[in-house]
């Protein structure tokens, strides 16, 4: 009995509130040592799922994935962009030390595509990170890619609208996300594994637009010519 | 019952046929006065030649030189062969094996020479003996009928009076060339062996087809998967003979009315068992459900890769092949969304921002990632599909303007001024002003 108890407590099913568990789950780190911190020195949860809840795109949200996308490519797993809302811009990837060749872009027809695309993604073993935009998704189907993803040992994040943080989902981790001032990105823990949720952190990412932190503006101001061309 | 293909004279008859008195050889109106409900077959020249072929391809794993001997003979050179097999019994036995694992009713006979191997085939009293005396004994008791003579030929010699190979080959040479022509004395000889009869030796086509017929039609994309199984393991077989590989299938599925509809399957890498294959066609079935009932599919593979040796496994095979598994799973994602589903980017070299990438097919690529570090400008990671007008006035400027001007050799002009700046919704946009004046955003720093 002690010994499912504390298989229990090492898998993260079961967590005391009083005191902060050191679990074994595997995980990879984000790259962002605040958040890591706030993850329980963790970070992303492997051969789970995770949600990211956004409103619109442009608020660093690629970025909070970008240190763990570098690692995997060049370890030789593959990273999947699964029904991307815009075009994942290959010159900018580069630039970021991404290695194009293992990133693969799908784009599935129907939903039904798109959870099969997933599922299978989930549970090969090539696969380092799959990052889908699903739209519309039942609880259901949340349930089954869970499953999926427990198949395998890969790191699956799913973007989802902010409206859905609401509802309560089978996933490990839920993060929601919202821009702030000075181009930081705030972090709102909504749920993790083996501890309170409810932590936050502000990830100050300026440096996507190419911007120094301390930098404001490098616009070059008019006076526009009115004929100019 | 089979008849021939001017439909007038019986080839052959089933057992049921025969016991009530229809022979090969009689005409089609005299069978059918014997049995009124005969079931009649045409031949297909074509397809007992495809048939002879298949035949040919197999046995030439066992055997370099054959020859076709249409419509239903053989000719392997097998006397070179006894060293490698280690005599002749070994090399019956394999061609008998062979014949067993795909239950073909066959006649082997071992002649000294092509014709007289084909002669004693065709009495069915073929043995294996390399002793010249005996096929010579076995070929004097032949009578003239099944010698092959012409039936010109063959009415002369018998109003002389022969009525066995061994009559004739008695006569003396010469007075055979001047009373009966130099076409029977050839043809005598050559079953002798006393004058050459040189083959050309038969090549294996660089292309594997296999065709099935169902003599019902088959509704079910369930049911095609059976007949299948068997051909892709031929394909399997063919493929290991040959140490090749292939990635692209083609499958052909003949309906009774309309026109075949032409699947093709393609792996994302080399790839050469049946198994794999089958899972693909499966999927692909799912997909597209059958327009109507087939009645006979032709695979047809006609790209072959030399195989390599399987890399990234240890000495015990205990890790999973990882690139094996990355072939698996594009497969089968191939197999399931369709060709244009799967992309790989890749920068590509201009100014534009449009044509700063393209897409490609997914490939494994084992190039090492050469380290060629280009100072690329900074770019946002999502670009939107077609620039969208801005609306709204952006909160904080942060760099700009850099001007993109180009594409007059191609006629997709652009000529824009770039800027980061901040929405009031916090995102980050890349926007730019275009020669009309007017606002756009082109991009998400995401």
């Amino acid at each position: 009995m002690n010994e499912l108890l504390s298989a229990l407590k090492q898998n993260a099913r079961i967590w005391q509130g009083h005191q902060p568990a050191h679990t074994s789950q595997p995980a990879e780190s984000t790259g962002y040592q605040a958040l890591d911190n706030q993850l329980g020195g963790l970070g992303w949860p492997r051969g789970a799922l995770s949600e990211c809840l956004l409103d619109t795109p442009g608020i660093g949200e690629l970025h909070l994935l970008l240190p763990l996308m570098q690692r995997l490519t060049h370890s030789g797993k593959t990273v999947f962009w699964l029904n991307p809302p815009h075009t994942p811009y290959a010159p900018a990837l580069v630039r970021e030390g991404v290695d194009l060749d293992q990133v693969v872009v799908i784009h599935t027809k129907d939903s039904g595509d798109f959870l099969w695309t997933l599922e299978n993604c989930l549970r090969s073993p090539v696969t380092g990170l799959v990052m889908a935009w699903p739209g519309k998704l039942a609880l259901r189907d949340v349930r089954r890619l869970q499953l999926a993803a427990e198949a395998g040992s890969n790191v699956c994040v799913l973007f989802r609208e902010r409206c859905h943080a609401a509802q309560n989902s089978p996933a490990a981790l839920r993060l929601e996300l919202q821009p702030d001032a000075n181009q930081c990105l705030h972090v709102q823990i909504l749920k993790r594994r083996g501890s309170w949720p409810g932590q936050h952190c502000e990830l100050p990412l300026p440096q996507r637009a190419g911007l120094a932190a301390a930098e404001t503006s490098r616009v070059v101001k008019g006076p526009w010519p009115k004929s100019a061309r | 019952m089979i008849v021939d293909a001017s439909g007038q004279k019986v080839l052959q008859a089933c057992t049921q046929a025969s016991s009530q008195g229809v022979q090969p050889g009689i005409r089609l109106k005299t069978a059918l006065s014997l049995v009124a409900d005969l079931a009649m077959v045409r031949t297909d020249p074509q397809q007992e030649a495809r048939v002879l072929q298949d035949q040919a391809r197999w046995l030439y794993r066992c055997a370099a030189h054959i020859t076709l001997v249409p419509p239903d003979g053989l000719l392997a050179e097998i006397g070179s062969l006894q060293k490698l097999y280690g005599g002749l019994p070994a090399v019956w036995e394999t061609v008998e094996q062979g014949l067993n694992e795909r239950r073909l009713t066959a006649w082997l006979g071992i002649g000294h020479t092509p014709l007289a191997a084909r002669l004693i085939a065709r009495t069915g009293k073929g043995e294996c003996s390399a002793d010249q005396g005996h096929m010579l004994r076995l070929l004097e008791q032949l009578p003239l009928a099944e010698a092959e003579f012409d039936t010109q030929a063959c009415t002369r010699l018998q109003r002389l009076g022969l009525n066995t190979l061994g009559n004739l080959f008695a006569l003396p040479a010469t007075e055979l060339a001047r009373r009966l022509g130099p076409k029977i004395l050839a043809h005598s000889q050559k079953i002798q062996g006393t004058r050459p009869d040189p083959q050309t030796p038969w090549q294996p086509p660089h292309r594997f087809r296999q065709q099935a017929d169902f003599v019902e039609d088959i509704e079910h994309s369930q049911g095609l998967l059976f007949p299948l199984q068997r051909i892709l393991s031929e394909l399997e077989e063919d493929l290991c003979w040959r140490q090749q590989e292939t990635d692209s299938l083609n499958l052909l599925l003949c309906y009774r009315y309309t026109e075949p509809t032409r699947l093709h399957i393609r792996t994302s890498g080399p790839e050469h068992r049946a198994e794999a294959f089958l899972n693909l066609i499966r999927l692909r079935f799912e997909q597209q459900p059958l327009q109507a009932p087939v009645v006979s599919l032709v695979l047809l593979v006609k790209r072959f890769i030399g195989r390599e040796a399987a890399s990234g496994q240890d000495l015990l095979g205990e890790t999973p092949d990882m690139n094996e598994a990355w072939h698996t799973l594009i497969s089968r994602l191939q197999a399931r969304l369709g060709d244009g589903a799967l992309q790989q980017l890749a920068p590509h070299a201009d100014h534009r921002p449009e044509q700063a990438w393209a897409s490609a097919d997914v490939q494994r690529k084992q190039r090492k990632a050469n380290a060629a570090e280009n100072p690329l400008p900074c770019r946002p990671l999502w670009l939107m599909r077609k620039p969208q007008p801005l609306h709204t006035k952006p909160q904080a400027w942060f760099a700009g303007p850099e001007r993109i001007s180009g594409g007059w050799w191609d006629g997709q002009r652009v000529q824009r001024d770039y800027y980061i700046a901040q929405l009031p919704s916090g995102q980050l946009a890349w926007v730019f002003r275009d020669a009309s004046q007017g606002w756009h955003i082109h991009g998400w720093f995401g």
